[in-house]
């Protein structure tokens, strides 16, 4: 019966973000007049899709237990590229700019983590202050305006219902990435070197390597996200990244990655931003401000990181304990006690 | 072909200078700096320039203090800093109707507080520093914002024109009619700071805690305890710095203190100061903090404007981290 019940709770905490998502649905369901309408999911999918972009490369850089600080900023450099040159090379070229630069950003981390060897929460401090040094510079804190709406139009009308060209293609990048990462024999190097990279590396596996791919991955997503953001709402602002740093990392926690590294999975990371969404959308719709929203993913980000240190606390206290023998003891006092 | 013992000398000599360059090279830059100044502008060498040099980065100086002592003990950062600056700010400038010791008092008490969380979650339970740290910045944002709409808060609406003006002039005292007194603070903490670190048994166990977490922690150092003492150590002076800052900005508001975990943790690594932990001083840190007010002043002479000042302390400080870690890895005291 004891042992059941562990492995039903065991059960639940590894898929407890699907039903945390459906637990927090059906409480919005129920509690927000106007939440299931087909306009407020269709907005519930949009906004998340940004966020779930730029998750999708900051899950696989904590997979291989490193942490990326510098997605807001590249998301809102992404942004800014794209709706910058437009005006003068056109959607196509100006995405690829955006996205190039992205990946710029994520090669410097990774040279710099992988090769260089320096923490990577100081490396992307570092360059995260340096692209937001270079984002005011390019748009001297102005925010950019494109000339061409048409894109926009096209990436926010859903083609199948809920779902505008702009939500499918974050849809078919998770489910991509997902698939690639836990199928794959080259996605799960990315779990063995986070899980212990000396080990990985006698494997065989080119564990400098995984890093730097890593971090370019997560460049490319947060530009690329960033840059779809942009192009729906043709324009871009300096700050347009800003809150979502606390975003995805607090989804990625949620989702269930670990910090320790090894452990996590795409899918995890963007059905925890939907969590989220979900949860601003509802607050919104019920009167909240955007300083609750905040609030919100704050706590919420806090209770994780406070139940996961807790939970490894406790290991750590019975690390090492044999309860069946000390059920023996106990068994041999009482049984001394009797007689 | 050098004989071994000739070698073992010669390394001895090259492990010496490292360390050397290590400890010092802080003030090699700061020299370097200083005739690159004055080779800029004729402004520059000049007591008023020099002066407004280190005004400018005494608050920043007060907050790199504190965190010293989570980066000494391997910890990194505390990232949750901008955030007490601008709680313990608003809570100063809140209270400040029941009189200017309440309000100070207060605001103290509201970063200690942070800090004793802080000291609990990242000591006791061993949550990952940084992230735990970011969590408890985000939700001093989301409460302050949601506390006051979002708004600002302006001393004089708050405790009426004598009270502003008191908790205003605050951070403008003059101490002998030349020093500002955030100056002062910061000196005085710097020194309080090294004291700590080299002369008592807190600053030898936090050592320790930095070099090896395990180790320290078999020898029967107390390591919830210092790791905690460490963290809040840092809240504390975050409030310090936080409360001044408001009272030299005249206004309460979330947005106070935003950069200042970065620009910290800037000044620390130029000091000299292991992120690795366990290793560097105040002196160090002291440097650290002057160096980024001469680059500041140096670029600001030159006409660079504050977005490219931004990038250029940026890639100053990964230039920084890479050399420190290089360094290290020469020595030999990092793996890998």
């Amino acid at each position: 019966m004891d042992k059941m019940n562990k492995k039903f709770f065991q059960v639940i905490n590894n898929y407890r973000i699907y039903f945390l998502c459906s637990l927090v649905f059906i409480a919005m369901a129920i509690f927000v007049p106007n939440f299931l309408t087909v306009y407020n999911l269709t907005n519930i999918l949009k906004g998340m899709s940004l966020n779930v972009m730029v998750a999708i490369g900051f899950t696989i850089v904590m997979i291989c237990k490193e942490l990326d600080l510098s997605i807001g900023t590249t998301l809102t450099l992404g942004a800014m590229f794209v709706i910058g040159f437009q005006p003068a090379l056109g959607w196509g070229w100006s995405l690829l700019i955006a996205v190039l630069a992205g990946a710029l950003v994520g090669l410097a981390n990774g040279f710099l983590v992988a090769r260089a060897k320096i923490d990577s929460f100081i490396v992307t401090l570092g360059t995260m202050t340096t692209v937001q040094g270079i984002i005011f510079l390019y748009g001297k804190g102005y925010a950019l305006n494109a000339t061409d709406f048409t894109v926009a139009d096209w990436l926010e009308t859903p083609i199948i219902p809920f779902l505008p060209p702009r939500v499918l293609i974050t849809i078919v990048l998770v489910l991509l990435f997902q698939v690639l990462l836990a199928r794959t024999r080259y996605g799960r190097g990315f779990y063995m070197v986070g899980a212990n990279r000396e080990t990985a590396w006698l494997a065989g596996l080119n564990t400098e390597g995984y890093v730097i791919v890593a971090f370019i991955l997560s460049g490319i997503t947060a530009a690329l996200g960033g840059a779809l953001f942009a192009m729906s709402l043709s324009s871009a602002t300096p700050t347009i990244g800003t809150s979502s740093l606390m975003i995805v990392v607090a989804a990625t926690i949620i989702g269930g990655t670990s910090m320790a590294g090894g452990k996590g999975s795409i899918l995890g990371s963007a059905v925890a931003v939907l969590t989220l969404t979900i949860l601003y959308n509802g607050l919104t719709n019920l009167g909240a401000g955007y300083e609750i929203q905040i609030l919100a993913s704050g706590l919420v980000l806090a209770m994780v990181v406070l139940y996961e240190a807790y939970a490894l606390y406790r290991a750590d206290k019975v690390k090492g304990q044999r309860p069946e023998l000390l059920k023996e003891v106990r068994m041999l006092q009482e049984g001394s006690k009797g007689s | 072909m050098l004989v071994k013992s000739e070698r073992i000398e010669l390394n001895k000599r090259r492990t010496k200078t490292a360390g050397w360059i290590e400890k010092f090279g802080v003030y090699i830059m700061i020299l370097v700096l200083l005739i690159l100044g004055t080779l800029i502008s004729n402004k520059f060498l000049t007591i008023d320039n020099l002066a407004n040099v280190v005004h400018a980065v005494a608050l920043l100086g007060i907050v790199a203090v504190g965190v010293t002592f989570v980066t000494y003990s391997g910890h990194f950062a505390d990232m949750s800093v901008p955030g007490i600056i601008a709680l313990s700010g608003m809570v100063a400038v809140d209270m400040l109707r029941y009189g200017l010791v309440v309000s100070l008092a207060s605001g103290l008490v509201t970063g200690l507080m942070v800090g004793l969380i802080n000291a609990f979650v990242v000591g006791k339970l061993r949550a990952n520093p940084i992230i735990w740290t970011l969590a408890v910045a985000f939700v001093i944002n989301g409460v302050v914002r949601w506390l006051y709409r979002g708004e600002q808060i302006y001393p004089d609406l708050k405790a009426g024109e004598k009270l502003a003006t008191a908790f205003v002039n605050l951070a403008r005292i003059n101490i002998g009619g030349a020093v500002p007194i955030t100056v002062v603070v910061f000196l005085v903490m710097v020194i309080i700071g090294q004291l700590l670190l080299t002369k008592t048994k807190f600053g030898v166990q936090l050592k320790l805690i930095g070099s090896s977490y395990e180790v320290a922690r078999m020898t029967g150092v107390n390591v919830t305890g210092m790791v905690g003492l460490a963290f809040i150590l840092s809240a504390l002076a975050a409030s310090i710095g936080g409360i001044l800052l408001t009272s030299l900005v005249k206004i309460g508001a979330y947005y106070n203190g935003v950069g200042y975990d970065f620009r910290a943790v800037t000044a620390i690594v130029l000091g000299g100061v292991s992120l690795a932990g366990g290793k560097g001083n105040m002196i160090g840190v002291l440097g650290g903090v002057v160096v980024i007010g001469l680059l500041n002043n140096i670029l600001t002479l030159l006409g660079v404007g504050t977005f490219s000042q931004t990038i250029v302390q940026g890639l100053v400080f990964i230039l920084v981290v890479w050399f420190n870690t290089y360094s290290l890895r020469k020595l030999g005291k990092a793996d890998g």
